[in-house]
């Protein structure tokens, strides 16, 4: 137990540039965790500056007519998207071996993080990321550095992305948004400390 | 569960020759590419640690610089890379210079070679890209024309090579044949005319000389209308040294050479000058859907002037189809331009038929575009007349009328006054040999920026009726005037000024004013410039030809202009030419400009294409500028 804390500790204290990355997005019912339902999980693996897309992962996990509720207006997944879905245990057993000795990114990470710890608690699946990130946290951190007043809807993933000249893409669709998420944070990342031999856990969500 | 990868998937598609992949294909590679995030502390891992291997720049933009340092293409979205050395084997020499932080997708060398093999559209975009070869390619598909088979007939038939539709061998006579002897002859082989040729077996393998030619009309106005001896050789009555074409000519060739000359056969030589055989206006008619063939003796036939406005009202609609089925773009121009010339001939014989013959010899000029054979739909008249000395005033004042009569004429056949009045109802535009030439002199002598304008437009002249000798003299004489260096190094100078409408990160710059200021126009800032850039070099090695290929062809041969860069000039010229007729085609009839356009509505291919067009002008403008501008 003692052995395994040291060493995440010695990892995180690597620079960021040697570290692995897992960018996570998931699509849910709703805001909370303790009642709304994960629908589908999506993520790719960095390895900066490289994103592997042959390391992606897209589950869409079966559900009933009522836990849709409103959000296919938000993620678009209709009842027909769950004609082919994915076994959740088999799903989340896949995610604990790509996280193990890696770092989860996510955008708005505490969302993602406590709908997945829920349900691979309910499914007997221990995750453990060696740290969280999240990119949106960064971008705050970022801009009130710069004392910049940040108005409604400054944070969201897409016009993070557009102060970083990034592409526009399709939102809330899982992948796309995963991959959207780890090209903020490679973005993020050298601007911050391209150079520097900065350690992972000067990113990491305190 | 197969990730769905419709974002990538979507961007490929717009990454020609992507787009030629189906749908699991373009799974198949998204699945198996990488994603690099290139910027300033990155930029030296990507051919150090990811080569070789298909780069395709998905945002930000990249300088490609050659291992001497200088920039040989800006990449940016939908930018690909890296396939010269994946084609070659050898290994990346270039090096990469960051504009602007972004994405560059990298696909492995394992999976372009299975689609190399998978899909052959595919390998060949790079096969000729890698030999720099996109733009002289890119054919009538880039631009999205629907092609049918029937369609690739019916408009093959005018680019045929003379040689290819010679029905029969040649009937040659020697030109002491008795008029009789010619007429039995001509019965026996059932032909309305025969080559007349001298042979001398001295000259073996090449022992003919063409000298004259002989048809059934001129034994019917020569010889019986006349009253002559049936024993008179033929040399007496025969048509001397006649136009003929040459067997690799192609059939537009011959239906311009039978327009210009207003004849119906024309002899045909192959290259050492040996007859091959005579093609006449039936066998071009024969030529199946050979419209142009109809419209144009259909003109020829008009009686009068309403008559011959109502054949040319038939000539926008004609073109349309005509031009949407042709894949030879500079024939279109020159169809107009033959158009043209047939319209003018047919005016100037209904003026004669009035106001009695020319009282002396003179020529009718044709300038600007229908000199140089590239005339669209919405080109002005350019035109003017070159006049005999010491004509009196009754003489000067028919040749007025002439003037006034045809312009006119060509006004009401569709053709739009010139508005710099170029034209020859203007008295300016009227000139004699010695007048012309003070004008010229003028200009090359003083070249204002309005006078180096007028040379763009007079120095492309071609002779549309009249006078040969004459307009040779005048010809001859006005190359000699545009050879002088402080003039050419003035127009060098204005067309080195004529800024490329590219901008900062190699994007397309607008160049129009109010509500179109995305717009591009092509001709001013396109087509206009290299007709400028290669007549340049055209007056200094004296070439006399008007049309802008042909003068890029002539000039191969020169040590002026090199090969690479002539062979470049020309592909961006028929580049530009064929987006000009299909952006013409599709505002045909609307309000919306005839030769700017808004590159955003373009596909990556041919954006892509439109600006090596322009990087090839500005660097074209470059070389001109290093080569004339220096002097004076």
């Amino acid at each position: 137990m003692l052995r395994q804390w040291w060493q995440r500790r010695r990892l995180l204290e690597q620079s960021w540039q040697q570290q692995r990355y897992i960018a996570l997005d998931c699509e849910t019912s709703g805001l909370d965790p303790a009642q709304d339902k994960l629908l589908a999980l999506a993520w790719v693996e960095l390895r900066p500056p490289l994103m592997d897309f042959s390391t992606t992962a897209y589950h869409v996990f079966a559900t009933a007519d009522t836990d849709l509720k409103q959000s296919p207006v938000v993620h678009g997944l209709v009842q027909r998207d769950f004609i082919a879905h994915s076994d959740p245990v088999t799903a989340l057993q896949q995610l604990q071996a790509v996280l193990e000795g890696a770092v989860l990114v996510c955008h708005h990470v505490q969302l993602d993080w406590q709908f997945l710890r829920r349900a691979a608690e309910r499914h007997q699946v221990k995750l453990q990321p060696l740290a969280l990130i999240d990119t949106l946290q960064l971008e705050a951190r970022r801009l009130r550095n710069q004392q910049h007043h940040l108005p409604r809807g400054s944070l969201t993933l897409a016009r993070c992305r557009q102060r970083y000249n990034l592409p526009d893409y399709a939102a809330h669709h899982a992948l796309s948004d995963a991959i959207a998420c780890g090209e903020l944070f490679l973005a993020q990342a050298y601007r911050f400390a391209g150079r520097a031999n900065v350690a992972v856990r000067e990113f990491v969500t305190k | 569960m197969q990730p769905d990868f419709a974002e990538l998937k979507r961007f490929l598609q717009d990454c020609p020759p992507f787009d030629e992949l189906d749908a699991e294909q373009l799974a198949n590679v998204s699945r198996q590419m990488l994603g690099f995030y290139l910027n300033q502390h990155t930029i030296d891992q990507l051919f150090a640690q990811h080569s070789p291997a298909l780069y395709i720049v998905r945002s930000g933009a990249f300088d490609l610089l050659a291992p001497d340092g200088h920039v040989i293409e800006r990449l940016e979205q939908h930018d690909l890379f890296g396939y010269p050395s994946l084609l070659s084997g050898r290994a990346v020499i270039n090096k990469l210079q960051l504009v602007e932080d972004g994405i560059v997708y990298i696909v492995p060398a394992t999976v372009f070679n299975q689609l190399r093999q998978q899909q052959q559209e595919f390998e060949r975009y790079f096969i000729r890209a890698h030999g720099q070869r996109l733009l002289e390619e890119q054919g009538g598909r880039a631009v999205g024309r629907p092609q049918s088979s029937w369609q690739a007939a019916a408009d093959s038939s005018l680019q045929r090579t003379v040689a290819e539709v010679l029905q029969r061998q040649p009937v040659m006579l020697p030109s002491h044949t008795s008029i009789r002897a010619a007429a039995e002859r001509m019965r026996d082989e059932r032909v309305s005319s025969v080559m007349i040729v001298d042979h001398d077996a001295v000259k073996e393998p090449a022992p003919y000389t063409l000298v004259g030619i002989l048809t059934d009309r001129d034994l019917r106005n020569r010889v019986v209308a006349q009253g002559l001896s049936s024993e008179l050789q033929v040399n007496a009555v025969m048509t001397q040294a006649p136009a003929a074409v040459y067997g690799r000519q192609s059939l537009m060739d011959v239906l311009a050479v039978m327009t210009q000359h207003n004849i119906h056969h024309v002899p045909v030589l192959d290259d050492n000058e040996q007859p091959l055989g005579m093609i006449t206006n039936t066998d071009l008619m024969r030529q199946q859907r050979s419209e142009p063939v109809m419209l144009i003796s259909a003109m020829n036939k008009a009686g009068d002037l309403a008559e011959l406005v109502a054949q040319a009202t038939e000539i926008p609609a004609y073109m349309q189809s005509f031009a949407a089925r042709v894949s030879d773009t500079p024939m279109v121009g020159r169809l107009l331009a033959t158009l043209t010339d047939a319209m003018t001939k047919r005016l100037i014989h209904f003026y004669e038929r009035e106001h009695g013959v020319a009282p002396a010899a003179y020529g009718w000029l044709a300038f600007g575009s229908q000199g140089r054979e590239d005339q669209t739909l919405s080109s002005d008249q350019d035109n003017g007349l070159l006049l005999n000395d010491g004509l009196n005033e009754a003489q000067l004042a028919w040749f007025a009328g002439l003037g006034e009569y045809v312009c006119d004429g060509l006004h009401q056949c569709g053709i739009p006054l010139c508005p710099g009045n170029i034209m020859a109802s203007n008295a300016d535009c009227r000139r004699t040999l010695s007048g012309w030439l003070e004008r010229f002199s003028q200009w090359t002598r003083e070249p204002t920026p309005k006078a180096l304008m007028y040379c763009q437009i007079f120095f492309d002249s071609r002779l549309v009726h009249g006078h040969k000798r004459l307009y040779q003299q005048y010809r001859q004489q006005v190359a000699e005037l545009g050879q002088q260096d402080f003039f050419l190094a003035n127009l060098a100078r204005l067309q080195v000024s004529v800024q490329v409408p590219l901008g900062l990160f190699n994007r397309f710059r607008g160049t129009e004013s109010g509500k179109d200021s995305d717009f591009i126009n092509i001709k001013r800032y396109g087509i206009a410039l290299i007709n400028d850039i290669v007549r340049t070099y055209a007056l200094q090695a004296g070439i006399s030809a008007p049309q802008t290929l042909q003068r890029i062809e002539l000039l191969k041969g020169s040590r002026l202009l090199n090969r690479r860069d002539g062979q470049a000039l020309q592909e961006a010229w028929l580049f530009l030419t064929e987006l000009r007729l299909q952006h013409q085609l599709q505002v045909w009839g609307t309000e919306q400009p005839k030769n700017a356009l808004d590159p955003d509505s373009l596909g990556t291919l041919t954006r892509r294409q439109l600006k090596s067009a322009f990087r090839i002008i500005k660097e074209c403008q470059q070389g001109i500028g290093l080569k004339f501008g220096r002097v004076g």
